[in-house]
């Protein structure tokens, strides 16, 4: 059945589904799947509407005529946007609380290390983080923690920075007692209270992109986006992350997700999927050129005679 | 099966709620106010409730309370289902023993994601 079939009549010419498909795949590394038209509809019509385009077709005529980049970026951001709500991967979050948070505090004692979580969304999952640790405040102790939250420039990472959630997602995967400790409620929407929403950082990049500008961290949460990437671009991704990512410090994937074949420089954490621990690079022995003496004797060498010869 | 009982005043509300609930697989009971309601619990407890606030005869919130004070009233799982939004009456709420809170409008999914928070799916 088609989606023309399955959802009534579509209001573009054909080819332009397939156009942005492509141009998804391009951008974003993330195949749309087959029933791409009418996720191309419902969403691209919203930010038609906000963008001020008279129709949908008037928006992506624009977009293919002149090849503007903030329009491409806005139109791909929408496109694979991910349904997200709070706590929304338990697995995760509960490696996090159990497996790395303690594991981290027991290596480090105290100190601040950083965590990020990669393609945020509306930034319901570098909140849950925040809360999680406010939880666990007596368990860390004096460790002072630093989360950033990073997805391609949205509306979504928007109202992530300013912490505003509606009615409907405060009430999807959000405990009532975390409303009632860690939000105020608003004329219409919930906010989430300064002192959880100072804790975290958003930051705009595109996840596909060379992730330098970012500073390394002591765990990577990246949960459910890996499946919907080409095979190419889930290689490029995880490369990146893997360089964001401390000597053992942890990727935590989602549910049922995997580095597959490579191993990027993890070992798993645990006999599960999903946990990883990132290895020790090999440290080459450093010669001291002041130690040496001309005849190619160490100093170490030396000492050593003369405590011979004085035993 | 597990069994649900819809405490509201309103039919309209009783009916889509207990849909959705039959649809996660409970035996739908109802109850128009909070007095009907712990009558049907001293015959036989539910494994949750689904309890509006405001009703005529018996409020939700006196209802819940008198409900933990009958014997094995502790172990239904109380969900309130409610207009109010105030962070001070859902405090009130989970005081007087209730395991979680909806504030309507609802959907499924807010009443799926609910009943998985308190153990119920």
């Amino acid at each position: 059945m088609s989606d023309a079939d399955r959802h009534g009549a579509l209001s573009l010419n054909p080819s332009y589904y397939d156009a942005l498909r492509r141009l998804t795949l391009e951008l974003a590394g993330i195949n749309l799947g087959s029933s791409h038209a009418f996720l191309v509809e419902t969403r691209l019509s919203r930010l038609a509407r906000e963008e001020g385009y008279g129709t949908l077709e008037a928006m992506v005529d624009e977009l293919f005529k002149t090849g503007g980049s903030r329009l491409a970026v806005q139109v791909v951001t929408a496109l694979t946007e991910r349904d997200t709500h709070f706590f929304k991967d338990k697995t995760a979050f509960k490696r996090l609380e159990e497996i790395v948070l303690p594991d981290l505090q027991r290596k480090r004692g105290g100190g601040r290390i950083r965590l990020l979580s990669f393609g945020c969304a509306s930034g319901q999952e570098p909140y849950g983080m925040a809360m999680l640790l406010h939880r666990m405040r007596e368990q860390m102790g004096d460790m002072k923690v630093d989360i950033v939250g990073v997805d391609y420039p949205s509306q979504a990472l928007d109202r992530a920075r300013e912490g505003r959630y509606t009615h409907f997602d405060v009430q999807r995967g959000l405990p009532i007692q975390d409303l009632v400790d860690f939000f105020e409620a608003g004329k219409v929407d919930w906010v989430v209270k300064a002192d959880i929403r100072n804790n975290v950082e958003f930051r705009d990049i595109h996840l596909l992109s060379k992730l330098d500008t970012l500073e390394d961290f002591h765990a990577v949460m990246f949960c459910g986006g890996l499946p919907h990437y080409s095979a190419p671009a889930r290689v490029r991704v995880l490369r990146g992350l893997a360089g964001l990512v401390k000597e053992n410090g942890y990727l935590i994937l989602g549910e049922g997700e995997s580095l597959s074949q490579m191993n990027f420089g993890f070992d798993r954490a645990t006999n599960e999927t999903g946990l990883y621990i990132k290895r020790e690079m090999p440290v080459e022995p450093e010669i001291d050129e002041t130690l040496k003496v001309p005849n190619g004797r160490t100093t170490f060498e030396k000492t050593s005679k003369r405590h011979k010869s004085l035993s | 099966m597990k069994s649900c009982l819809i405490v509201d005043d309103s039919r309209m509300i009783r009916r889509v709620a207990g849909r959705i609930v039959k649809d996660l697989g409970f035996e739908v009971i109802e109850a128009v106010n909070g007095q009907e309601a712990l009558d049907k619990c001293r015959i036989s407890m539910p494994h949750a409730v689904l309890v509006d606030w405001a009703m005529p005869i018996m409020d939700g919130f006196d209802f819940v309370k008198k409900l933990r004070a009958l014997p094995g009233g502790d172990a239904p799982t109380v969900v309130f289902c409610t207009s109010v939004r105030d962070v001070e009456r859902i405090v009130e709420a989970l005081a007087a023993g209730a395991d979680e809170y909806i504030m309507k409008p609802f959907d499924s999914d807010i009443i799926e994601s609910k009943f998985a928070l308190a153990g119920l799916v």
